[in-house]
């Protein structure tokens, strides 16, 4: 099978800082990857690179076959490569039902409609009310975000990825700021994410990358470490000395 | 409808908030004060021909309100829906103003050809500002917008052949609207016109709010950076929405010159702009009918304490707004949203 997304030779320096150094991966319809490694691996760096927003160094993007690394990261949105965020960002003042109503009509490039009426968009309504039933929503949908709960903020953002009909879905720590008791949710959200979708998770909680991820990909120092199942990780001493030398130093 | 008092819907919301499988399906019909707007277009159509009965020796000034209710709601669309902070609307307002007057002097008499012309040049002069300014965010966005309001009112003053320049632009003597309704001495044609294009305004611009293009300039208004996450260009909904603003002004211009029958320099100048924002102030932003009401405390106030008491009325005008504000931060719309919760809430318990 052909690849969604494909990296090569990823490299950004910050004037003489090199934070991401000739990074190569991919991803294929289905993959479920995890990101991995230490603070200050460069994790976020390699995000923002491949969403476009900012721009590399040296190497090259590709998103189902077409090179995409002089593309705005709004254009690169249109085509498929979705992110959700770190920290949920939304509309405090907006409902619920209003973020996912804005995000299928902006992919539906339906936003420049001045006079028609949302509620008497052909499908939305349908479409919005499937969403809010798979994330679990349904119940909050008239809601204003601000008065959320964060861990509905978290399964919002990913409705809202979601909603954009990805190919590739990037989560960057899904679940961060939710209480570890309630990270099943997110994870539970992110099974029924369709199938054929390419998902890679940035994330520091070993316990959830363990439970979704089939393959693992190590980021140390702004390189790839090395990238495996996560049998392979796990006994893989590279791995144990970046973390745990990383842990020493924390200590 | 659901409660609209803050306190009831923090409740609410906090049951909502609860993370439980189960959460309460009381939140589902929750709706914001926003959705009580259908009964406002009927309540000013009403009240508009209330006051023509009422006032009929006040309706100079009761189509100058009328013509500023249209301009400060031109205001709200881009402050209240798009989050925009300007001084400049009175460049779209005095541009309409004058080339609907330029035209009516010279080429055209039918009024209502003429508020089309005053809101297509108020669009235009909009679309090219804004493609220009629009990038820019904040207090530099207002510094801009002052500018091009003072480059417009420059122009008039200069192009005196067109224009009159200081002494104003006078001659313009429209048709009768529609061919039969004689713009007479009294006003009362100038009134009704005037009532009917605020309210049919009021129809589109609540149209507009409604729909996807409204939708997406409230996410840019909250948050531009995540509507580029979704894929949407914040810039290009800002200019849009600008334009349309501008065309709304360009036809209160356009209103002001057909039923005053003179166009001043004092149409685009920096003190109307500013006027028009401390109208929406003071009647509530961000939901179309506090531009209206707000226009008309403030007029209304205005001309009665300037006959009054002409020698302090500003020291009240002054007081007034310092009221309104500090006991009501979302304006005179916002205290009605009050009292009408506070009247359900009683009606339930009874």
């Amino acid at each position: 099978m052909s690849a969604l997304l494909e990296v090569e030779g990823l490299s950004k320096n910050f004037g003489g800082l090199q934070v991401s150094s000739d990074i190569t991966m991919s991803l294929h319809p289905g993959d479920r990857c995890a990101l991995i490694g230490p603070n200050g691996a460069g994790k976020t760096t390699f995000v923002n690179l491949v969403t476009g927003v900012i721009p590399p160094t040296a190497g090259t993007i590709r998103l189902a076959g077409q090179d995409v690394t002089k593309l705005s990261s709004a254009e690169r949105v249109r085509r498929g490569l979705i992110r959700s965020f770190q920290v949920a960002r939304l509309f405090k003042s907006m409902t619920v039902r209003e973020h996912l109503e804005l995000a299928v009509l902006q992919r539906d490039a339906k936003t420049f409609r001045l006079f028609a009426s949302v509620s008497g968009t052909p499908g939305l309504a349908d479409e919005v009310a499937g969403l809010l039933d798979t994330m679990g929503l349904g119940a909050v949908a008239a809601t204003p975000v601000g008065s959320l709960a964060y861990g509905q903020q978290r399964l919002l953002e990913i409705a809202l990825a979601l909603a954009m009909k990805p190919k590739v879905l990037i989560l960057d720590e899904p679940a961060a700021g939710v209480p570890h008791s309630e990270s099943q949710r997110i994870l539970d959200a992110i099974d029924r994410l369709p199938k054929d979708l390419a998902v890679l998770m940035i994330e520091h909680d070993m316990d959830l990358v363990f439970r979704f991820a089939r393959t693992i990909v190590v980021l140390a120092q702004g390189r790839l470490l090395c990238s495996g199942t996560a049998k392979e990780i796990v006994a893989d001493p590279r791995v144990r000395e970046v973390y745990l030398g990383s842990r020493a130093h924390a200590h | 409808m659901m409660s609209a008092t803050p306190s009831a819907a923090t409740s609410d919301r906090t049951d909502a908030a609860r993370m439980t499988a189960s959460s309460p399906p009381l939140a589902a019909p929750l709706k914001t004060p926003r959705d009580l707007g259908w009964i406002g277009v009927p309540v000013v159509a009403v009240a508009g021909l209330a006051a023509f009965w009422l006032f009929p020796s006040d309706l100079g000034l009761l189509t100058r309100i009328l013509a500023a209710a249209l301009y400060v709601l031109s205001l709200d669309l881009v402050l209240g829906y798009c989050g925009i902070a300007t001084l400049g609307q009175a460049a779209m307002f005095g541009t309409g103003a004058y080339v609907a007057g330029i035209a009516a002097v010279n080429w055209v008499a039918d009024p209502l050809a003429l508020l089309a012309i005053g809101g297509v040049a108020g669009g235009l002069i909009a679309l090219a500002t804004g493609a220009l300014i629009l990038h820019a965010r904040g207090l530099t966005l207002l510094m801009l917008t002052v500018a091009v309001t003072q480059i417009v009112q420059e122009v008039a003053n200069k192009a005196r052949d067109w224009t009159g320049g200081s002494d104003g632009l006078s001659g313009i003597d429209p048709n009768p609207v529609f061919g039969a309704f004689r713009f007479d001495m009294v006003g009362r044609t100038s009134y009704l016109f005037a009532l009917a294009v605020l309210v049919v305004a009021l129809l589109v611009a609540r149209r507009i709010v409604r729909s996807p293009f409204g939708l997406a300039c409230r996410g840019v208004k909250e948050d531009p950076l995540r509507v580029s996450a979704l894929g949407g260009s914040p810039k290009a909904y800002l200019v849009a929405m600008y334009a349309v603003a501008g065309v709304f002004a360009g036809v209160a211009g356009a209103l002001t010159a057909v039923t005053s029958g003179i166009v001043g320099l004092d149409s685009a100048s920096f003190s109307w702009s500013a006027e028009a924002l401390v109208m929406l102030v003071l009647g509530g932003t961000g939901r179309l009918y506090g531009a209206v009401i707000g226009t008309v405390a403030f007029m209304a106030v205005h001309h009665i304490l300037a006959a009054t008491d002409p020698f302090h009325w500003m020291l009240f005008i002054g007081l007034f707004l310092m009221g309104v504000v500090l006991f009501l931060p979302g304006g005179i719309l916002s205290g009605f949203e009050r009292l009408a919760g506070l009247l359900r809430r009683k009606g339930d318990k009874a």
